[in-house]
């Protein structure tokens, strides 16, 4: 190209919901409702610094003042890094438009890949399921996907880390009772990282805490944003809101509703430490009106996710996102088609940190048949999101003069150079002719799903911790379960 | 050791690498069909094998067999000159009368080149009087005829049937092939093989020829 004045590219295919002016007016409603109507903050420390913090207390009652949610806005990190936890690599870089994604975590149940059996998920079941996260190439960041049921309830959170940690070396973003177990959380990754400096400057993992929607932070939640805070480490903080149900109707009243529960849970987490990283997010959906699920797969729930991160985008704060999950009770049509839009709109709108994939029946069970689909789709939404190059080499010009009217391209070297990078390679869906799939093949797709999983389960070994390492985890877990029966 | 060589040079595609081996194998007075078949026929087999377990694709395929072709263009005049014949196999190709679709029968034209087999290319839009008058003169083991509209696949079993009128039918095997050809329709009009793609074309031309 000899010039090309003024030119302007889409290097990448774009997806927005809401323009700038739009997103002023939603942030604007939200720090109005964090004004007049305000939040309930069930913690006294946290109420002790928002009130040093010039916030208007009356009992659990907390109106926040709006210059204090924009010097809030200003003061917490733009980007957050996650890394791996046996090669320290920073492979997870939460800022701008970058999309990742990741499983889901409390799921009660699981599919057992073996049976097709529904049942209650246990620590051999997440193990399962985190080994399969490890392998997976477009998976960045883990969730246990499911609770693990079969040890003892209070302490079951020990045990659900110290599975997953053992299983796979992506950044775990995990769940915890309570601050105990946040604390205990917190020393197994201390130890792996090697002490609490290294773990603050190269964190593997992030709480995951959320809100009760309306406007409640119980002391649950709002006790993890506070620790969080004085550790130096992310948390994920997470409204999950249902339209018509825990807030308004209207598309917009949810993002208003939800936003002013984000943005009281980052003065929560700011006014404790300021620059602590923390991450807005949400499932932002519908209840639906005929049966009540929470849903995750309707269209409000995409189209509200994809607003929601126009919203972040806007903030410049860090998005927990959701995809790949459905209503259905099984992975079949409904669950492919749902997951597909989830996977493809989240890719586009980029939130940068996108759970659930995996999840089934309304998020009530995972599912390793889903995951691995989901696993394609997010190879194909990747290659959707790129778009097209326009360049001298990628017009072809001198490529179509060679070759010609009624020539072919198969033997160009042009081709040879360009087609890895420009055509996406399916690793798992189907393209064979139908003689030699009727042949080899012959099952739907969701069956050459569950195989690749088994075979995952079967035949692939995550990178170990080192064994003194594990010895040590193991300890934290005993010393809580120990303490557990006093 | 050499011959080792060569065939990885034919898989990484490399046609200066291959030439230079060709020439050097040739210089140690190694006997030509030797080389073809040591060396470059061994590298096609494993880019055949590559792309059947899906490491390999279409392009990268065709980057080997235009390697082992640069080779094989080396040694040819003296396989030709000498009296054993390194390429015992003779295809007759084309894309049938009213069809211009001809991507695929180069595919497998360059395909069978490149496995050894002495290829001749009628093109595009060949009648029947023309595939018969082509066997005759040439005396192919294969005659491999190519269609992708669903309109010009009846130009197939009417071949044939002009094949087995000037009593021809039974010198050579009959190979079909394109999007709208079926293994079941293959055999309903009477010919000896078919494949669904070029890679697996070679296979079925090779178990032809043993037969």
């Amino acid at each position: 190209m000899r010039s090309r004045s003024n030119f302007k590219a889409n290097a990448s295919t774009m997806l927005s919901v809401l323009s700038d002016r739009q997103c002023e007016e939603i942030v604007m409603a939200a720090e109005e409702v964090l004004e007049r109507t305000g939040v309930t903050v069930y913690d006294d420390e946290a109420l002790e610094t928002l009130k040093k913090h010039g916030c208007w207390i009356d009992g659990n009652r907390v109106r926040i003042p709006t210059a204090l949610v924009e010097r809030c806005l200003r003061s917490a990190p733009t980007r957050v890094t996650l890394c791996n936890s046996r090669t320290g690599s920073r492979d997870v870089l939460l800022q701008g438009n970058n999309a990742y994604f990741g499983s889901g975590s409390d799921t009660p149940y699981t599919i057992d890949p073996y049976t097709g059996e529904r049942k209650r998920a246990t620590k051999e079941s997440v193990g399962w399921a985190c080994k399969v996260l490890d392998a997976l190439p477009n998976i960045d960041f883990v969730m246990s996907l499911g609770i693990v049921q079969d040890v003892p309830l209070l302490i079951s959170d020990r045990h659900q880390f110290e599975v997953q940690v053992l299983n796979t070396g992506k950044p775990i973003v995990t769940t915890a009772h309570d601050i105990y177990g946040f604390a205990d959380i917190i020393e197994m990754c201390e130890i792996i990282a090697g002490g609490e400096e290294e773990l603050r400057r190269n964190p593997f993992m992030t709480l995951y805490a959320e809100p009760i929607s309306p406007l409640q932070h119980a002391w649950e939640a709002a006790s993890k944003l506070v620790l969080a805070a004085k550790k130096g480490l992310p948390v994920v903080y997470t409204p999950c809101v249902m339209a018509g149900g825990t807030v308004p109707s209207t598309m917009a009243g949810v993002l208003v509703n939800g936003l002013a529960e984000s943005l009281s849970g980052l003065v929560i987490n700011q006014c404790t430490r300021e620059g602590s990283p923390f991450i807005m997010g949400g499932v932002f959906t519908i209840m639906d009106m005929g049966t009540t699920i929470f849903s995750y797969g309707s269209p409000e729930f995409n189209l509200l996710m994809a607003a929601l991160a126009d919203l972040a985008h806007y903030l410049k704060i860090p998005m927990f996102g959701t995809a790949g999950c459905t209503d259905s009770c099984v992975v079949d049509e409904q669950a492919g088609i749902e997951a597909a839009i989830s996977i493809a709109m989240t890719a586009m709108s980029g939130p940068n940190l996108n759970h659930d994939v995996g999840y089934i029946e309304y998020g009530s069970t995972s599912s390793l048949e889903m995951l691995v689909l989901c696993d394609e789709l997010i190879g194909m939404a990747r290659r959707l999101t790129r778009g097209i190059e326009v360049n001298e080499n990628t017009l072809a010009l001198d490529v179509i003069h060679d070759a010609g009217p009624g020539g072919h391209f198969l033997t160009q070297k042009h081709t040879f150079d360009n087609f890895k990078k420009e055509i996406y390679k399916n690793r798992l869906f189907d393209h064979q002719h139908y003689e030699p799939w009727k042949e080899k093949v012959n099952r739907p797709i969701t069956e050459t799903a569950r195989l690749k999983a088994i075979d995952i389960i079967e035949n692939y070994e995550p990178e170990p911790l080192p064994k003194d390492v594990q010895k040590k985890i193991r300890e934290v877990v005993e010393r809580a379960e120990k303490r557990a029966e006093l | 050791m050499d011959f080792q060589k060569l065939a990885e040079a034919v898989v990484e595609g490399n046609v200066k690498k291959v030439k230079g081996l060709t020439e050097k194998l040739l210089s140690e007075g190694i006997r030509p069909d030797i080389i073809l078949n040591e060396g470059l026929l061994k590298g096609m087999q494993k880019v055949s094998d590559r792309y059947k377990e899906k490491d390999f694709y279409i392009p990268e395929v065709l980057l080997s067999s235009r390697a082992m072709q640069a080779g094989f263009h080396i040694i040819k005049p003296l396989i030709e000159d000498n009296s054993t014949s390194a390429l015992p196999h003779k295809v007759v190709i084309g894309t049938v009368a009213g069809d211009l679709h001809d991507i695929g029968k180069n595919l497998v034209s360059l395909m069978l080149k490149s496995r050894g087999f002495h290829v001749i290319d009628l093109g595009i839009d060949v009648p029947p009087e023309d595939f018969v008058e082509a066997v005759k003169k040439h005396q192919p083991d294969i005659l491999a005829m190519s269609s992708l509209l669903t309109t010009t696949l009846a130009i197939i079993p009417e071949t044939i049937r002009l094949l087995k009128k000037e009593k021809y039918r039974d010198k050579v095997k009959i190979m079909v092939g394109g999007a709208p050809v079926t293994k079941d329709y293959a055999r309903a009009v009477g010919s000896d093989g078919y494949a669904h793609d070029a890679i697996n074309a070679v296979v079925v031309a090779l178990d032809l020829v043993k037969s």
